[in-house]
């Protein structure tokens, strides 16, 4: 029937970008970031990433409608950084942070087995 | 204003401690991250682990008293062995074959025949009686009956080793199929989803103001500490002490504290809840393991977050455009 296919909720269809970009045409140092197909677990996380970042006066995140696999994060910073800067670096650390996580459970695996044999 | 120079990292170092972990089960401890990460996590877990599931079946003979259609539905809810599912392709983008899952890259099939012959007695077609063409990739009790048969495990009831039930076949009927299994992830459906629950809680941080305590007489600290619903607290029989047994018990309901001020006590106890520290409990479908499902979460994560980073030929030019003949 007219049933959208389910792969339309994660596959970016083409022609389309994943991450799109616009300035404020008002504001300094101001923009919007598109991203499609994702939601709020990218959403999220870059956004209280974003707060970190004392040269960001303003990040915030909306999923415009349920139905509409797009998120849109709204990022205004200090002449002393940009946009696109401030977002870039946020998902630079988050990846680190996560890189850094993986390790810290492989770690914590070995040491978790090395007390289970200890009979802990 | 002072503020530091655009580039500095704000990283974070989360630390982990695990408290339980078995095969399908694991307990731990997350701190110095925020709700952010663990709720980033936590739905990673649920919904974009891959795993593999039977995506399409063809049947060739169905005399059973179920439909086509719902025994495709119940063999798609069957949780395989998807060890290897990260490394799979989606059926949907791989080359080696025109999307139909018929090639080793990104499909599994499997065949399934019974038919009810002897006997009285119903037949039931189970799991067990799926036949894979990859021995990586099979149903999680045939999985493990085959692991224990290896070990020789003592402790086995044999008799629990059944299989899913996929239907009930009197004298005479017949089932008889094939089945493809495709990797997938929990968003499309959530029989792709290798998590049976994955939750997470803050760790409280609860502070008896042993002063005021110690103006409440026996039954009224026994009153106090039966007022909470879980058992959070312990009054001791000879020392009259009320002590936290159990602070994780606690479920933020405010009984406690409501019970306080009413006995005209307010403040007795103050809890709060640790902003950076979290519990978590995860439990998979036997499709992976849950310390593959953590790391396969963190990767999956990873992943995601590169693909949202800006390219070159977006964002950064747009802004070295501004830089250059902006208005």
């Amino acid at each position: 029937m007219n049933a959208p296919d389910r792969y339309e909720r994660f596959v970016v269809p083409e022609g389309t970008k994943k991450v799109s970009y616009e300035r404020d045409t008002k504001i300094v140092n101001a923009a919007s970031f598109t991203i499609e197909r994702e939601d709020h677990t990218i959403g999220n996380i870059v956004r209280m990433q974003l707060h970190r970042d004392p040269n960001v006066l303003f990040a915030g995140y909306k999923l415009p409608h349920p139905l509409q696999y797009k998120i849109i994060v709204r990022i205004h910073t200090t002449s002393q950084s940009s946009p696109t800067q401030a977002y870039t670096q946020a998902i630079n650390d988050l990846d680190k942070e996560l890189e850094y996580l993986k390790q810290a459970f492989e770690d914590e695996k070995t040491r978790y087995e090395e007390r289970a044999k200890q009979g802990f | 204003m002072d503020r530091p120079a655009a580039g500095a990292s704000y990283q974070r170092f989360p630390r982990v401690r695990i408290r339980e972990l078995r095969d399908d089960y694991a307990k731990f401890e997350l701190r110095d991250t925020d709700a952010s990460i663990a709720n980033a996590l936590r739905r990673v877990m649920i919904a974009e682990v891959p795993t593999v599931a039977i995506d399409l079946v063809e049947i060739e003979v169905n005399s059973s008293v179920l439909n086509d259609e719902f025994i495709a539905h119940r063999l798609g809810l069957i949780p395989l062995t998807s060890a290897a599912a990260m490394q799979m392709r989606f059926s949907r983008d791989c080359d080696a074959c025109d999307g139909d899952g018929s090639c080793e890259y990104c499909s599994v099939e499997f065949l399934l025949s019974a038919r009810a012959t002897d006997s009285d007695q119903t037949l039931e077609v189970t799991a067990n009686d799926l036949r894979s063409a990859d021995p990586k990739v099979c149903p999680v009790d045939q999985a493990r009956a085959y692991q224990q048969a290896l070990n020789a495990d003592y402790d086995t009831n044999a008799g629990e080793q059944r299989g899913i039930l996929i239907v009930k076949l009197r004298r005479g009927q017949e089932l008889r199929l094939r089945a493809i299994a495709r990797k997938g992830i929990g968003k499309d459906h959530a029989k792709w989803s290798p998590a049976a629950t994955v939750t997470f809680m803050y760790e409280p941080d609860i502070r008896i103001n042993e002063e005021l305590m110690d103006t409440l007489t026996l039954d009224e600290k026994r009153s106090w500490v039966e007022s909470s619903p879980t058992k959070v607290f312990h009054l001791d029989p000879i020392t009259k002490q009320v002590t936290v047994c159990d602070a994780e018990a606690y479920t933020y309901d405010d009984e406690v504290i409501k019970k306080a001020e009413a006995m005209g006590k307010p403040g007795l106890v103050e809890i709060n809840a640790k902003e950076d520290s979290f519990i978590f409990t995860v439990e998979t479908t036997g499709a992976i393991t849950a310390y593959e499902l953590i790391m396969n979460a963190i990767t999956v994560l990873r992943q995601k977050l590169d693909a949202v980073r800006l390219q070159d030929d977006d964002g950064d030019l747009g802004e070295l455009g501004a830089h250059l003949g902006g208005p």
